[in-house]
């Protein structure tokens, strides 16, 4: 198994009906294709390096995971084929990742994400992210009608 | 004995390498904070010859910046007003 890393930045206004709708499906395709999910990631509402689509701002996942690299393949695919996606990127963060490190990933990533940001002293602005993330998670609501149009 | 012909530097820059001096710092392309030291105000990386940093960590940091631009989480360039 490999050790994948994927940001993808969604359109900032989804709603939370369509958001769920894809990480659904995000689930199914890691059970699908045995992928081992080892967090989800929100980071809230961004400010984009540039605009895309017309988009100043964006809403950034990290999805962390051990995969096959056909998993990368589908993944990727159907991020394309969402219209509330507006970019992602896949990082190999570890070839050949063992059954118990990912365990130990896992409950690392479930236990304390806070002591992981603190191991970089000088980035308090980290840390307010994922502060903040809990709030914003919420606060997109209403416009349900921005469903995926896509999903042909 | 060969006579020194270069003339000296104004100034001297830091020698050390940022990223060798002190083993905590990663680069990671997610952590746009620290990469932010390493580009210009116009979003252009710094060369070695200012930061000083290594071979190596030029390397490292150079593919951390551009992940971080194609993900979005910094800018291609900064257009100045």
């Amino acid at each position: 198994m490999r050790r994948y890393e994927t940001i993808f930045i969604t359109h900032p206004d989804l709603s939370k009906e369509s958001l769920l709708e894809l990480q659904e499906k995000l689930n199914s395709i890691m059970t699908s294709w045995k992928g081992d999910l080892i967090k989800l990631d929100d980071w809230g509402t961004k400010k984009l390096g540039y605009g895309i689509r017309k988009n100043t701002r964006g809403h950034y996942f990290l999805l962390d995971y051990l995969a096959a690299p056909e998993l990368v393949r589908e993944l990727e695919r159907n991020l394309r084929l969402n219209d509330g996606v507006l970019k992602f990127q896949t990082v190999k963060i570890g070839d050949q990742v063992s059954a118990d490190a990912a365990k130990k990933l896992k409950e690392e990533a479930s236990a304390d994400k806070s002591i992981k940001v603190s191991d970089r002293p000088s980035l308090p602005g980290d840390q307010l992210a994922i502060e903040s993330k809990k709030e914003e998670g919420e606060l997109v609501e209403s416009e349900g009608e921005k469903k995926n149009e896509t999903s042909s | 004995m060969k006579p020194q012909v270069r003339k000296k530097r104004p100034f001297q820059r830091r020698k050390v390498c940022i990223f060798c001096a002190d083993s905590g710092l990663k680069i990671n392309y997610k952590d746009v904070k620290t990469l932010n030291h390493f580009v210009t105000e116009r979003g252009k990386i710094l060369p070695r010859r200012i930061s000083g940093n290594c071979a190596r960590h030029q390397r490292d940091l150079t593919a951390a910046i551009k992940r971080a631009r194609n993900i979005a989480l910094m800018s291609f360039s900064i257009v100045s007003t």
